[in-house]
């Protein structure tokens, strides 16, 4: 009997599931109580995701530190070198010179496209979207990754591209059988690829202390693949700052 | 979290009820998954271009809308320019900007409007709110098939005016100027003349939006003439917002009138000029009025002027200087004073569609002919072509047996081509061919020797070119004594035979054949159409401008197909409606027409595939667009044309009227349809067709081939180039069984690992189309019921013994997913420095043999077996390469054991600082074993430097590095010099490790005592096995 009623239950909630969650707001807030919930979310303080990048036969080591505060850095590891690919820490926006392996900062444009943006995107741009001033609408329903997703739109602050404000929309789509985001669309706005869309996708979700993540993000077409996320992980200032070119030079008479 | 366990346990149980219930569905979009197609342009020639549009404040930005790619919008000033509009009809009359929110709020309408003999069609009008990311459809305009125009109130957004053209071959009661006040909700047709007369241009004034201009034209295209002209041609205005409308033709000649282009000089709006069409041709060409319409002088009737106003009408004023004029035309005019004189623009390719001017420098221009985007830079003098506008429209294709295989096709406007379909580092522009001249239509390989037959319109040329030698040999068929007129189609047809090589076919109203390659021919059928005579006078089409261009000739051989399975089997359709079949070679032939079913007469038979599955099997297409009517047709016939079954199915849309079809060599029931709204696909023999929507367009799709060698799927677009999907065999096996299952993995023909080490460049490609290879890799194609989103899912690949070679990326959607493995493993471990070894990237690759993929999801394991070969045109024998492969890995473990060693060095290093630091009464001997091994390690790594220009003399392991990558990368036997550097590399690693065996021996002993005895702990060493399996 008891079989019975869980499946008359399951089937019922699926059959139900896309009819009821006809809203933007319903759709966002089905996906944190289903990812967690909403207040776990927001409770939490940063992350640390440790992954790996598959290229030509290398496995890059990634570890991306993501902060509530906005403090975010992505290290990548090859033969034994670790490089700060990208680093932020509220104030000043960084990368390491692949040529000279020394930090060199990011152009004033990007870094206050980076300030703005940086605290409201954790733990995820939809999390209070109203308080952010962000605007979302339900697009309808669509076919992505085979399947079907609702698709919402953000529309996030408008950022600086070369001298020129431009608007920040981008197209998330949340499997309608689960409603989780299984993939995102953006325009890019910069670079040679500008104009044109890029999409990620989401799988592999998997529970950190409650918290749903995806542990599979593919990146116009390249995957990280996690293999451990940490929750409000220990972190230190010197991890997300420019370092001074006068401390670089000390460490290598070391 | 409870939902999410409910939304869990019920996913467990959909699939049984699903398998319990229903059968799934062998349609929709999930079918292909991430099958995806490629594009390869060409694009150094482009294609045809209906209208440009500038935005009105940001001069970055401008779009084009084409006349069979969609709309394309450049961020960069027309540098470059990226697809908008690849979800809808791809045949664009119109683009359009609000003027209040130029970025967001978009109008396209579509259907191109310069209604040459080729165009295709629209499908309605439609609005985007976000910059042209989404797109709706605004109702009432499904059946308006080309939109002409759209004018916004710069005041009240709300308001916008259309200009619906209408049907080219037919009545229509949707043309004329509608008008919406609510933002494009609720719309009122407030100009209408007739059902076979639209509205060209429709105008606002710049100062007051009360006031508007529309020009009506009278005009209709058969397949066989066409007529611009009539009593309701006309130029209207109104002064009251379109409630009321003047015909304004004070001093205009009397008569009929054709096409007339009108426009408002946007700094004085007193100023029109509109070029007219008339009776008397003294009185065509440019007229301008001064006094907004009210009164009008006529002040050139250049050729420029007056050239094809069906083909070319449009007038562009400088936006800051109403004396500055343009007109489009066969190479495009200029004036400068005012419209007396024009000289033509600068060279650019032939027939200028569209002009704009920058918004703030009238020096920079813009044009759209039949040949792209020009961009000028000195007002219209020099113009440089947009390099990266892959809009080519090919009305054939075919393919060859080279590796990679060329495509070979014939353009609009643009002559003939082919290209490789994959090439070092993408297709590019310099890849292409040319092999004709004029309009391009069919270009077909000789099937054993290099030559290739291409043709020219109406098959004025049909040329033999000598690919090897560089010659050219005019060999169309030439009338003889006692033949009467020959009658070539626009696009004549060619074929070559399976079975005879130097045989070739061509058809006019009879099938030529010829069996030396063109020299000579032979008619071998009676005339084969309907011979209706009331069909064969294009000498007055045109209507009051003649245009005898042999584009509209009719009552010809339109298809001509050879049985693969037997010579003497051809089968012949006609642009007329006939479908006419010989079984002996030509001697007797039956006109199986009458059998046909549920075809109109005289519908145009555009293509017949003769199948591999039956001698008396073909599959007929027929297009009746050219007499309205836009419905898809498709019949099988199992026997020889007696009876015929249609495979046409609801899921195809209504106006996809068909062009090609081409069947798959292995499976029956698996069709590929090329029709004007795109690509569909049958598994089911036709019962169920699916919309083929991977980066792939709806648009018009005019032939499909299947390559034999590689099953790749080629097609020609009129609009978008060639577009491959590659590997089409996955389609073959998908059944009832195979969609049940949760998992399946395609069988898949053992690869071969191609040997290709040449140089690709990359000059240009900032702002050139570069169209995407194939990837030249195994492809694991499987396919999932449900897109994998909770819990782990893996893969690699191992060898059979289970030892894990590499890591992939396994897709997870539903439906069919592609995994690329390039043959490699992973790459080894180096020996940390103070830069990067880039001899470290080489990841060797595996040995010929079978591999196991092992795909985990969840709990559960899936297994599949692939096979690699070696390249058959590899450099090497087996030996030689047994030998490269052993090298390789003695250098890839030796590498390895460097980085190993440099590691101990590191770890004992480190401990010896540490003493250093804390231990006063070690420091000595400490400070003796460091600077002995760092002596040793500034020999083994490089300790200083950068990346770069100030990088350091490299050390054993760059060298070491170097070599390993060398020989792991070679396609070729391992060189002398290469052992004789393997020796001294050798050489100076045993020396190496002898040394630092001595340092350990000595100063190590030492350091080591002394932690013993003080108790402290020796340096945490990992095993060499635990480091190499560190990240």
């Amino acid at each position: 009997m008891k079989t019975i009623k869980t499946l008359l239950i399951a089937v019922l909630v699926l059959a139900c599931a896309p009819l009821t969650a006809q809203t933007a707001d319903e759709i966002i807030a089905n996906y944190f109580e289903n990812t967690g919930g909403k207040d776990a979310w927001g409770e939490l303080d940063g992350v640390h995701i440790a992954g790996s990048v598959s290229a030509q036969g290398m496995e890059i080591p990634v570890d991306v530190y993501q902060m509530k505060d906005g403090r975010q850095m992505v290290k990548i590891s090859l033969q034994g070198q670790e490089m700060t690919q990208m680093a932020f820490d509220g104030e000043t926006m960084w990368t390491t010179n692949f040529m000279t392996m020394e930090a060199e900062k990011s152009d004033t444009e990007m870094t206050n496209n980076m300030k703005q943006q940086a605290t409201k995107d954790f733990p995820s741009p939809f999390f209070n979207y109203k308080d952010k001033g962000y605007q979302v609408e339900l697009m309808g329903t669509e076919t992505m990754e085979g399947t079907e997703t609702f698709k919402l739109k953000l529309v996030q602050d408008p950022i600086m591209v070369d001298g020129k404000e431009e608007q920040n929309i981008s197209y998330h789509y949340f499997d309608t059988e689960n409603f989780v985001p299984i993939a995102s669309e953006s325009e890019i706005k910069a670079g040679p690829m500008k104009g044109q869309m890029s999409k990620n996708t989401m799988s592999d979700y998997q529970e950190v202390n409650g918290l749903y993540f995806p542990f599979d993000m593919g990146m116009s077409g390249q995957n990280i693949i996690i293999k451990e996320i940490t929750l409000n992980p220990e972190v230190t200032p010197a991890m997300f700052a420019f370092p001074e070119k006068a401390a670089t030079m000390d460490e290598d008479k070391n | 979290m409870k939902h999410l366990l409910v939304a869990l346990i019920a996913a467990a149980v959909l699939p049984i009820t699903a398998l319990a219930q229903e059968e799934v569905s062998l349609k929709g979009k999930e079918l292909f998954g991430d099958m995806r197609a490629r594009h390869i342009g060409p694009a150094l020639m482009s294609g045809r271009i209906n209208d440009l549009e500038m935005h009105p404040t940001n001069s970055r930005i401008l779009y084009a809308g084409t006349a069979g790619g969609g709309v394309w919008k450049s961020n960069d000033g027309g540098a470059t320019f990226s697809p908008i509009f690849d979800d809808h009809a791809q045949s664009i009359g119109v683009v359009a900007l609000d003027p209040a929110n130029p970025d967001q709020n978009i109008w396209v309408g579509t259907g191109e409007t310069w209604t040459r003999n080729s165009v295709s069609i629209g499908d309605g009008l439609y609005h985007s709110t976000d910059g042209g990311n989404n797109w709706t459809e605004i109702e009432g305009f499904e059946k308006s098939e080309r939109i002409a125009s759209i004018a916004i109130n710069p005041s009240n957004t709300s308001e916008v005016y259309v200009g619906v053209l209408g049907a080219l071959w037919g009545d229509s009661e949707d043309r004329g100027v509608y008008k919406t006040s609510d933002g494009g909700k609720t719309w009122d047709k407030i100009l209408y003349v007739g059902p076979s007369t639209g509205a060209a241009d429709v105008i606002m004034d710049p100062e007051n939006p009360n006031v508007l201009y529309a020009s009506m034209w009278q005009f209709r295209r058969t397949g066989w003439g066409f007529n611009s002209g009539g009593e309701n041609s006309a130029l209207y205005k109104s002064t009251d917002a379109g409630q009321t409308w003047n015909k304004i033709h004070n001093g205009f000649p009397k008569g009929e009138l054709g096409r007339i282009a009108v426009a408002v000089a946007p700094s004085d709006n007193n100023i029109l000029y509109a070029v007219l069409e008339t009776e008397d041709k003294s009185k065509n060409g440019l007229w301008k009025s001064t006094n907004a319409g009210q009164s009008w002088e006529h002040l050139n009737n250049d050729f420029g002027l007056t050239v094809r106003p069906f083909y070319f009408s449009r007038v562009t004023i400088d936006p800051r200087n109403p004396d500055i004029v343009v007109k489009g035309g066969l190479n495009g005019s200029i004036s400068r004073d005012g419209g007396k004189t024009f000289k033509s623009l600068g060279q650019m390719h032939s027939d200028i569609h569209d002009i704009t001017f920058h918004i703030n420098d009238s020096d920079v221009m813009y044009a759209g002919t039949d040949g792209g985007v020009y961009r000028s830079w000195n007002g219209g003098t020099t113009f440089e072509i947009v390099e990266n506008l892959p809009l080519s429209q090919f009305y054939h294709i075919s393919v060859d047996d080279a590796e990679p295989y060329n495509v070979y096709g014939g353009l609009q406007d643009n002559g003939s081509w082919w290209g490789p379909s994959s090439s070092p580092g993408g297709v590019e522009a310099r890849d292409w061919n040319s092999v004709g001249a004029g309009d391009g239509f069919r270009v077909l390989k000789h099937p054993t020797k290099n030559i290739i037959y291409s043709e020219m319109q109406g098959a004025e040329n049909v040329w033999r070119y000598d690919v090897d030698k560089n010659r050219t040999k005019t060999i169309q068929p030439l009338p003889k004594k006692g033949d009467p007129e020959l009658r070539f189609n626009w696009n004549a047809p060619m074929a070559v035979s399976h079975h005879v090589p130097d045989r070739f076919y061509m058809g006019s109203q009879f099938v030529h054949r010829s069996d030396d390659m063109g020299d000579s021919w032979e008619i071998i059928s009676p005339d084969l159409t309907t011979n209706d005579a009331s069909k064969q006078d294009q000498s007055k089409s045109g209507g009051l401008s003649v245009d005898n261009s042999g584009a509209e000739n009719h009552t010809t051989i339109f298809t001509i197909a050879e049985s693969p399975l037997d010579k003497d089997i051809l089968w012949v359709g006609t642009d007329d409606g006939n479908v006419q079949v010989t079984t002996n070679g030509g001697k007797t032939w039956t006109n199986v027409t009458e059998n046909l079913k549920g075809i109109p007469d005289n519908t145009w038979v555009y293509h017949i595939e003769a199948s591999v599955h039956g001698k008396g099997t073909a599959y007929a297409v027929f297009d009746g667009h050219t007499m309205g009517d836009m419905q898809p047709y498709a019949l099988k016939t199992t026997d020889y044309g007696k009876t015929w079954t249609n495979i046409i199915s609801d899921d195809i849309q209504k106006n996809a009227f068909v062009r090609n079809i081409q069947e798959d060599y292995e499976n029956e029931d698996l069709l590929f349809l090329g029709t004007e709204m795109g690509l569909y696909v049958t598994i089911d023999g036709g019962s169920n067709w699916s919309h083929f929507t991977n980066n792939m367009p709806p648009v018009a799709v005019h032939f499909v081939d299947l390559h034999k060698g590689t099953n790749d799927l080629v097609m020609g677009t009129h609009g978008r180039g060639v577009i491959i999907i590659d590997d089409i065999s996955p389609l073959r096996e998908l059944d009832q069984e195979i969609l049940k299952k949760d998992v399946h993995f395609f069988e898949t023909q053992p690869f071969v690992m191609a040997e290709e080490s040449g140089f690709g460049t990359s000059f240009g490609n900032e702002t050139q189309f570069v169209g995407g290879n194939k990837p030249n890799t195994a492809r694991i194609v499987y396919y999932l019921q449900k897109r994998h989103t909770f819990g782990k899912m893996t893969m690699e690949v191992q060898d059979m013994e289970g030892n894990k070679i590499a890591t992939l990326s396994p897709g997870k959607s539903k439906g069919i997913n592609v995994v690329n493995w390039s043959y490699n493993t992973k790459v080894p471990k180096m020996a940390e420095g103070k830069t990067l070894s880039f001899g470290g990237f080489t990841a060797p690759r595996v040995a010929a043999g079978k591999y196991k993929i092992v795909m985990t999801k969840g709990k559960d394991t899936y297994e599949h077996v692939v096979e690699l070969k070696y390249d058959e045109s590899a450099l090497t024998t087996l030996a030689e390469r047994k030998k490269q492969e052993e090298l390789t890995q003695t250098l890839f473990n030796m590498v390895e054991e460097l980085a190993y060693m440099v590691y101990e060095i590191g770890e004992t290093q480190d401990k010896a600082n540490e003493v250093i630091e804390n231990h006063p009464k070690g420091k000595k001997q400490a400070e003796k074993l460091y600077t002995a091994l760092e002596n040793l390690r500034a020999e083994l790594v490089i300790t200083t430097g950068d990346n770069y220009v100030a990088a350091a003399e490299p050390e054993l392991r760059e060298r070491m590095g170097e070599l390993y990558s060398n020989v792991a990368g070679s396609y070729d036997q391992v060189s002398g010099a290469q052992l004789q550097n393997f020796e001294l590399i050798s050489q100076e690693f045993e020396d190496a490790k002898k040394r630092y065996a001595s340092i350990m021996d000595k100063e190590g002993k030492k350091f080591m005592n002394f932690l013993e005895k003080n108790n402290l702990e020796k340096p945490s060493i990992e095993s060499k096995e635990e480091f190499l399996a560190d990240d």
